[in-house]
């Protein structure tokens, strides 16, 4: 049973979050301010923050760096401030993740799953490692029994999809075109079969990522290539 | 110092005493030049003046002209002796036979050495007796002349004289220069005359010379020592003045009078005729041979006050040449100001009313009536070059007027080429261009300001979207997250189940509808930055494909790509390129028919890379291309179906921003979206 903490001055959205969250078997904590927040943190044990970044008096950044001076729980950001700037702002100061509202809920849960594994998990490191395993962040290929994990959550990937994975994440960190990409994984030049790879990749990302649309692994460099990020 | 420029006492002394030391000055050239005349003893100054020349021609022509009245004038019968008009007058002697006439010394000529000529004339003719003395025996007289001082006898055809200059020889040898002091003129006369020594001390010329001879007979040095100290005050008195004058105590700058700002001319020419008046009387008192009680007193206010007429031009000119004024007071200058003025006035009168057509023609006939007179008087050398010159003159200024023009379309450039912040200096501008150049002021100052203005309210617009699109995303999230709460309830109702559907919906489109409008207006206020680098449109374009693959394939829309084999590489913001791809294919997977072809081409060559796709409309589009560009503005004027109706605005602005042109077209059904970037070589 983790305990999960939802900061929100909206008390409707603290109680959607709880609704959503609690079919997923977790036990939610409720405040409505930064003050509330800290309170509640010092008097339970918590597993991941919900914080949204707007609100009143002590604002969600403030209470991030106030959190952040004792404590590695995951925090997710919740706001209605979708800039990059925003962002990256809230990522700085030490959030591990950052949705914007209006959110999907599946996508909040999915984060909140992923990131409470990662946290629980930390410390006790897979002690099968093999040398077969390719890994960035919490995505995982095991070259001997072709199986992919991503969060420790296995995906079912076709036999075309798995080598370009495995080709990007053996490379990961360098971007590749299609026809790079067309041409180390099927050994032969790329005739007019770019869109395909495309599709191909559409489809990997769908797989192992919570939100296609902004990939944590597989990003796409429009216009340039695709890369595996080395987390 | 500039107490001493100031003060008013020593530049009082100085007028008082430049009038005293000129005068020295006069006295002593004047005595050096007398002393170099007539020697160093008292003697010799009456005689050396007796033997002067001058004396000699003075002395005969006072006794020539006596004699030729007294032919021209004597009576010739004896009803005529006593008439009005002779001077002379009968009078009764005992012992002359014959008649005797007696005229009494002319008054007139009383400061004059020879009126105090004596002299006794007699006709041979007639033994009349002409004279100016009383005697009771003319005889004795006639024969005591010879031993008199000075003297001058003609008889029987011969001169007996003291005086050397008009002896026998001389006389004939003046005679020939000048018929006037010719012996003839005394033909059958007898002339006696005399001068006593006494009558010099009533000649004023004699007695002054006398004077100041005297004078610097006692101190021979004088003069030379007088002449050097005078001189070095004069001088050193006026340069004094020319230093001080116009300085006066509390006044920073020189001031004019009313005196200074006459006309140089005037002033001059008033002086001058004072001067000259002063100067005439002097000569006239002269001529009337006034004596010495009138005539000291008048050179002396001649003297005076051509002193005072000629101070007040110095001082006026000093000043006017000190305040960089003197050329501006000339008559001459002023009219010629005022000339200049009043052409400049009329042509700007000429050249500011009424239509700019007029003022063509209007200078064009003043040119060609020019040239006509010019050319009627080329006869002349002069009349030539006169033309030449009207011709230089108008060729110059029209190419002063093609340089102004030349500002003026360059100040215009700059406006369009979006640069409003130019400005003209309209002083050096007369007539039309002037008030071009003013316009052209305002309207840079307008640009400047709207631009300024439009930058801020557009960049206010974005942030109050934006912060307003924050506030309504709160709300909207509890909207979107209970009506998905309600959708997964166990919900009988299919009514209920229907209104949940169009909820999610509604709720939907409204998220992507504020996330539009903000990019859409952060795009149109330009409040973008825009990280450029070198990226493959191909890539671009084969990724979008595939991301859009699915929502493609459930329309069952077929992609016709015509796209090189080569890479086409361009200069832009990857992410925001994609913003464009992303918008319009969307709109194809929203708007395009099902079962159709959609095509894309990529093209470059040497001077633009192209991309245009082609899709067939789903619904008719009964709308001009244009109102589709507009924001909010959708294929259907219903707004029934998703989208926001930006995609199209966002995508065009992300465009240009990145130097491209995006031009739609519409033909029936058939939807054209062509972009295009230029490459600059």
């Amino acid at each position: 049973m983790y305990n999960i903490l939802v900061v929100d001055d909206d008390k409707e959205i603290v109680n959607a979050i709880e609704i959503y969250l609690k079919r997923e078997g977790y036990n939610i904590i409720k405040a409505y301010n930064g003050e509330e927040a800290l309170e509640q943190i010092s008097k339970n044990e918590i597993h991941l923050i919900i914080l949204d970044i707007m609100m009143p008096e002590k604002d969600g950044i403030e209470t991030l760096e106030e959190i952040r001076k004792t404590k590695t729980i995951p925090v997710i950001l919740l706001s209605a401030k979708s800039e990059d700037y925003d962002k990256i702002s809230g990522l700085d100061t030490g959030a591990d993740d950052y949705i914007t509202k209006p959110f999907n809920p599946l996508e909040l849960i999915a984060r909140v799953k992923s990131n409470i594994r990662r946290y629980v998990e930390f410390g006790n490191i897979s002690k099968k490692e093999s040398k077969n395993i390719l890994k960035t962040g919490q995505l995982e290929v095991d070259d001997e029994t072709k199986k992919v994990t991503v969060d420790g959550k296995e995906i079912k990937l076709t036999a075309t999809e798995y080598n370009i994975l495995k080709f990007l994440l053996k490379n990961k960190g360098k971007v590749f075109s299609i026809s790079q990409i067309y041409e180390n994984v099927w050994n032969e030049e790329s005739y007019g079969a770019e869109n395909i790879i495309a599709v191909h990749i559409r489809h990997i990302r769908e797989k192992i990522e919570i939100n296609p649309k902004e990939p944590k692994y597989l990003k796409v460099i429009w216009g340039i290539g695709y890369k595996i990020e080395d987390i | 110092m500039e107490k001493l420029r100031e003060s008013v006492a020593l530049k009082c002394l100085c007028y008082v005493l430049i009038p005293i030391f000129f005068l020295i000055l006069i006295i002593s050239i004047s005595g050096v030049y007398i002393t170099s005349q007539y020697g160093n003893s008292n003697e010799n100054m009456a005689q050396s003046f007796v033997d002067s020349e001058t004396f000699g021609e003075q002395y005969l022509d006072s006794i020539i002209s006596e004699v030729k009245y007294i032919k021209n004038n004597y009576p010739t019968n004896e009803e005529e002796t006593s008439a009005d008009y002779f001077r002379y007058s009968q009078i009764d002697v005992d012992n002359y036979d014959k008649k005797v006439y007696y005229k009494a010394p002319d008054y007139y000529y009383n400061s004059v050495l020879y009126s105090y000529i004596s002299y006794i004339i007699i006709d041979e003719q007639t033994g009349n007796l002409y004279t100016n003395i009383k005697s009771k025996d003319y005889n004795n007289e006639i024969l005591n002349v010879q031993n008199q001082k000075i003297y001058w006898i003609y008889e029987n055809q011969n001169i007996t004289t003291s005086i050397d200059s008009v002896n026998q020889d001389n006389v004939k040898y003046l005679a020939a220069t000048n018929s006037y002091y010719s012996i003839d003129n005394l033909e059958n006369m007898k002339v006696y005359t005399w001068l006593s020594e006494e009558a010099f001390n009533y000649s004023n010329y004699f007695v002054i010379q006398q004077t100041i001879y005297d004078f610097f007979q006692k101190s021979p040095n004088a003069p030379a020592y007088l002449i050097f100290i005078t001189t070095i005050a004069l001088v050193a008195m006026i340069v004094y003045l020319c230093w001080a004058i116009g300085h006066e105590q509390g006044k920073k700058q020189i001031e004019l009078n009313r005196i200074d700002r006459l006309s140089y001319e005037i002033l001059f020419s008033v002086v001058m005729f004072i001067v000259g008046l002063l100067m005439s009387l002097v000569v006239l008192s002269a001529e009337l041979r006034a004596n010495q009680k009138i005539i000291i007193p008048v050179v002396l206010l001649e003297y005076l006050g051509s002193y005072v007429a000629f101070s007040v031009l110095f001082v006026s000119t000093v000043k006017r040449i000190k305040a960089k004024q003197f050329w501006h007071t000339f008559a001459i200058y002023r009219i010629y100001n005022w000339i200049k003025r009043t052409i400049k006035y009329l042509f700007e009168k000429i050249t500011d009313k009424g239509n700019i057509t007029k003022k063509i023609i209007i200078v064009y006939v003043l040119f060609i009536i020019i040239s006509i007179i010019l050319v009627g008087a080329l006869g002349s050398f002069l009349g030539f070059v006169l033309l030449m010159a009207f011709w230089f003159g108008t060729l110059y200024l029209l190419i002063q007027y093609g340089k102004k023009l030349t500002m003026i379309q360059n100040a215009l450039k700059e406006i369009y080429d979006g640069k409003p912040d130019v400005h003209l200096n309209e002083e050096e501008l007369v007539g039309v261009l002037k008030r071009m150049a003013e316009y052209i002021n305002d309207i840079a100052g307008g640009f400047t300001n709207a631009i300024e203005q439009s930058l801020k309210s557009e960049r206010l617009k974005t942030e109050l979207i934006t912060n307003v699109s924050h506030d309504i995303k709160t709300p909207l999230t509890s909207i979107i997250n209970y009506v998905d709460l309600l959708k997964k309830e166990d919900i009988k109702d299919a009514k209920i189940e229907q209104y949940i559907a169009i909820l999610d919906k509604k709720s939907q489109r409204l998220k992507k509808l504020i996330e539009d409008l903000v990019e859409a207006s952060k795009v149109s206020s330009g409040n973008v930055k825009l990280n450029i680098e070198r990226i493959n449109l191909k890539e671009l374009l084969n990724q979008a494909i595939g991301e859009f693959e699915d929502r493609f394939q459930k329309k069952n829309l077929k992609i016709d790509l015509d796209i090189p084999k080569t890479d086409i590489i361009i200069e832009a913001d990857n992410r925001y390129m994609y913003r464009i791809i992303d918008n319009l294919f969307s709109n194809i997977s929203k708007y395009a028919m099902e079962n159709t072809r959609v095509y894309i081409r990529l093209q470059k060559s040497d001077k633009f890379i192209e991309v245009e796709m082609k899709n067939i409309s789903a619904t008719r589009l009964n709308i001009s291309a244009d109102e589709l560009m507009q924001r909010f503005v959708r294929g259907d004027k219903s707004r029934y179906t998703e989208g926001s109706g930006l995609g199209l605005s966002i995508a065009e602005s992300l465009t240009e921003m990145q130097g491209g042109s995006f031009k739609i077209s519409i033909d029936g059904d058939l939807f054209k979206v062509l972009l295009k970037w230029n490459i600059d070589t």
